[in-house]
């Protein structure tokens, strides 16, 4: 068997078109086969994790069995009991293979985990969420079968978007009607249209074209202060180009795949850059992960720090919460000085953001507010992220101790 | 609901076909023009390197490949392009090479030109920094790497010692560029299998035609030569090709261009990168060692290819800067052994016509800057391939092709051993 990595190349898209026309017809026809289905996600699951990859599959398949076997547990110790150290531990056990798969190489540079495999960071949301579901009492069984679907949902494996398990159960065992099912089908054709033109010309332009040119220019003029130049400049724009457009690229045939499966997977990107304001941007870049980040750790933390009357400061409350959620969200990318001061970046950032919309919402008269204002910030907004993906890149790391 | 979804998939579909039709049809797309032949043959772009379409063509024609790296692209007037261009000679030089390209890309580049260069000539410009101890860093063959070419060998290599050390280099120094067929298609050539059917099938009647005619309609874009450098020197020579004026010109040039930096290198090349860093160049050259290496092996490949398509080859063996090796501790020793050894390759198979400018390092104004050939150099270059490129046709060539030299043995061998190598 040939080793395909999701979307890479025209070869996966064949065999993928090819594999999903039987589910079409099913779905036309008023009919889900759920066998068919699975036989498909297998066949993709393989593909992705057979050959040199093959022990980043046995590491897939133990991580599954272990989640499985702890959210199980946990499910069944639920409906008796509900303690808050039961839960914690739940959470930490959950979590554990990927905060030893972000040591390792933090531990032992150039090396990696073995029971790493690509796309374990967005396996671990979704256990964590359906752990958190769970205590919540929102989901009151664990159903095995679901599970497995749910979490080896082979569209989204690799790099989400994150779905809920809720959320997916629902569509999972429901027949979409023909006529909406079409219009699923249009708009997974959209997706997976603009998926091309976003990862395979634009991306592929910036990223691949450009990019390696305004590294070396960077890299060649070395010297001046803080080793800036017009390169790094340029590195910075396209650099945050390639990401969006690689990243929407592949979040769009993610979600056009799962179309076509039925399944109606949440929207990753909405024009993140034309963001009025930090906020807004986060509302719109990554989304299935901001919203999990806003779910999972920030309401809760605001919730339990409001509980237990820590303080009565809503300002203080809501900005350890910024602070936790983006600080949680670098050390998630990696254990390196760039990704937590991209977090730090954008806690103060988004802080500072609340500050001036409470100023701006106080003295409404004064401020000046209109389409001009607005597009300046939408202007400001784009540069002030294009520099916090220049942290996130990695490059001044290459550029500075290098 | 047919209607629907025709206006779903009905667009995607016609596309496809259209994409189909494009790729794998057997129609040939843009021949290149003269224009696009003389724009290609001082580009050393990527695409022209990688490509094959543009290069059969200025075969076919009227251009001779010279083959080389960095040093191709030191355009000034004494430069082989511009002679060409000013003194009408009959053929003009293709320039293949770019910074990265060492031996084992210029032998798929060579070899995909399959018969098209079947008795003529070519030069190539063998440099001493090719043969490092470790050989072409996978990054830069990556950089240069052709699938198409590739896919031309696959087809057509026959089971030799040649074709078997390749195919183990390619796949040593891609390991993220070649996937899937075209890997296990290597991995037999590596083993001297014979590709298996379904791997003949799939790389003869798709990916082959796929990349072909991406080729054929796509590296002609976005090529760009270096016409403006040809223009602008071909007013500083004199009108006629006389040895002494041109002397006299080349060092002119040079005497206007280097200043009195301490190298006698070209006076920007001195400021922006030798004198920010010129306490900490002091000696670091000491170990360099042009002597074991790879590359030996890599070469031998190339000269494989010249004796199987009978043709005449210029070798032009560039020296090092000697106020630089000196500075840098590069020792001439090990210079001097290098030229011995690759000598002693190219002789005892057969290839005679070797330009040894090894002992030229301290003639003033014969280098560029550090390794790169400049005005002076450039003439005693222009010497040789004035007469040899006269006529395209290759006389009658006799070699004889050891595969030895493709053994680890003589990639280690020191250069005052050859003679005790067999």
């Amino acid at each position: 068997m040939p080793n395909l990595q999701p979307y890479a190349n025209p070869t996966y898209f064949l065999i993928l078109g090819a594999a999903l026309i039987p589910l079409i017809i099913g779905f036309l026809n008023g009919k889900r086969w759920h066998f068919y289905e699975t036989l498909v996600s297998l066949i993709f699951l393989i593909l992705i994790f057979d050959g040199d990859k093959i022990e980043q599959g046995y590491a897939l398949i133990g991580y599954v069995l272990f989640e499985g076997a702890l959210i199980w547990g946990y499910t069944v110790y639920r409906q008796k009991k509900n303690s808050t150290l039961l839960f914690n531990l739940a959470v930490v056990l959950a979590i554990m293979p990927l905060v030893i798969v972000k040591f390792v190489p933090f531990l032992n540079p150039g090396s990696n985990s073995i029971i790493g495999f690509l796309g374990i960071s967005y396996l671990t949301f979704k256990a964590v969420g359906m752990i958190m579901e769970t205590r919540d009492g929102s989901i009151k069984k664990f159903e095995p079968w679901l599970f497995l679907q749910f979490m080896l949902f082979f569209p989204t494996i690799s790099s989400g978007p994150i779905d809920r398990y809720r959320r997916f159960k629902k569509d999972y065992l429901k027949i979409p009607d023909r006529d909406h099912y079409i219009e699923m089908l249009g708009k997974a054709v959209h997706n997976l249209m603009l998926g091309f033109v976003y990862k395979f010309i634009l991306g592929y332009f910036f990223g691949t074209l450009l990019l390696p040119r305004l590294a070396h220019l960077a890299m060649a003029s070395r010297g001046g202060f803080l080793d800036l130049s017009w390169g790094v400049v340029g590195y910075m724009y396209v650099y945050s180009l390639y990401l969006f457009f690689d990243f929407a690229g592949y979040s769009l045939f993610a979600i056009g795949t799962s179309y076509i499966m039925g399944v109606e997977t949440p929207i990753n990107f909405n024009k993140p850059f034309a963001s009025p304001n930090i906020k807004e941007f986060w509302n719109r870049w990554h989304m299935t992960l901001s919203f999990w980040f806003r779910d999972y750790i920030y309401m809760r933390l605001v919730f339990f720090l409001m509980k237990h009357k820590v303080t009565k400061n809503r300002v203080l409350i809501a900005n350890l919460g910024y602070l936790t959620l983006f600080l949680l969200m670098g050390f998630w990318h990696g254990l390196t000085w760039y990704y937590i001061a991209y977090g730090l970046f954008h806690a103060i950032w988004i802080i500072l953001t609340d500050v001036w919309l409470r100023f701006k919402k106080k003295h409404k008269d004064q401020i000046i507010s209109n389409r001009w204002t607005n597009y300046l910030a939408i202007f400001a907004t784009f540069n002030t992220v294009c520099f916090s993906f220049l942290i996130f890149s990695g490059f001044l790391d290459k550029l500075w101790f290098h | 609901m047919f209607k629907k979804l025709w206006h779903i998939f009905g667009p995607v579909l016609v596309a496809a076909l259209g994409l189909m039709v494009l790729l794998l049809s057997p129609l040939r797309f843009g021949r290149p023009s003269a224009k696009t032949l003389s724009t290609a043959a001082t580009s050393m772009s990527a695409n022209v390197i990688k490509g094959e379409a543009i290069k059969d063509a200025a075969f076919d024609a009227n251009y001779i490949p010279v083959i080389g790296s960095s040093e191709l692209s030191r355009m000034d007037p004494l430069h082989p392009s511009v002679m060409a261009t000013k003194y009408n000679w009959q053929n003009k030089p293709f320039l293949i090479g770019a910074p990265g390209t060492q031996s084992l890309t210029h032998f798929l580049s060579l070899q995909a030109s399959g018969n098209h260069l079947n008795g003529k000539k070519a030069v190539v410009i063998v440099s001493p920094q090719w043969f490092v101890p470790k050989g072409v860093k996978a990054n830069m063959f990556d950089f240069f790497y052709s699938p198409l070419q590739t896919s031309y060998f696959l087809l057509h290599a026959k089971n030799t010692a040649a074709t078997r050390y390749t195919a183990t280099r390619i796949l040593q120094l891609t390991s993220d560029t070649t996937s899937g067929v075209v890997r296990d298609a290597l991995k037999n050539k590596a083993l001297g299998l014979p590709l298996t059917q379904p791997q003949k099938v799939y790389i003869a009647n798709v990916k082959r035609p796929a990349l072909q005619h991406q080729d054929q309609l796509f590296s002609q874009l976005f090529i760009h030569g270096r016409e403006k450098f040809v223009q602008k020197g071909i007013q500083k020579l004199p009108a006629q090709a006389d040895d002494v004026q041109l002397n006299t010109v080349a060092t002119t040039l040079g005497q206007q261009a280097t200043g009195d930096n301490p190298f006698g290198i070209k006076d920007d090349f001195y400021k922006k990168r030798v004198l920010p860093h010129e306490a900490q160049l002091k000696g670091v050259q000491r170990n360099f060692n042009y002597e074991s290496s790879p590359e030996f092996a890599d070469f031998q490949l190339m000269l494989t290819y010249f004796a199987e398509h009978k043709m005449d080859v210029q070798f032009v063996i560039p020296p090092v800067n000697a106020r630089w090796a000196s500075y840098t501790g590069l020792s001439q020793g090990m210079l001097n052994r290098f030229d011995q050894k690759v000598r002693y390759q190219l002789q005892s198979q057969g290839f005679n016509h070797i330009t040894d400018m090894t002992e030229d390092g301290n003639q003033p104004y014969f280098m560029q800057d550090t390794i790169h050939l400049g005005w002076r150099g450039w003439l005693k270059v222009d010497q040789a391939l004035k007469p040899f490129m006269a006529t395209k046709k290759a006389g009658k060539v006799k070699y004889d092709i050891n595969n030895d030299f493709l053994s680890r043995a003589w990639q280690n061998v020191g250069g005052d051993q050859v003679e005790d190598f067999d």
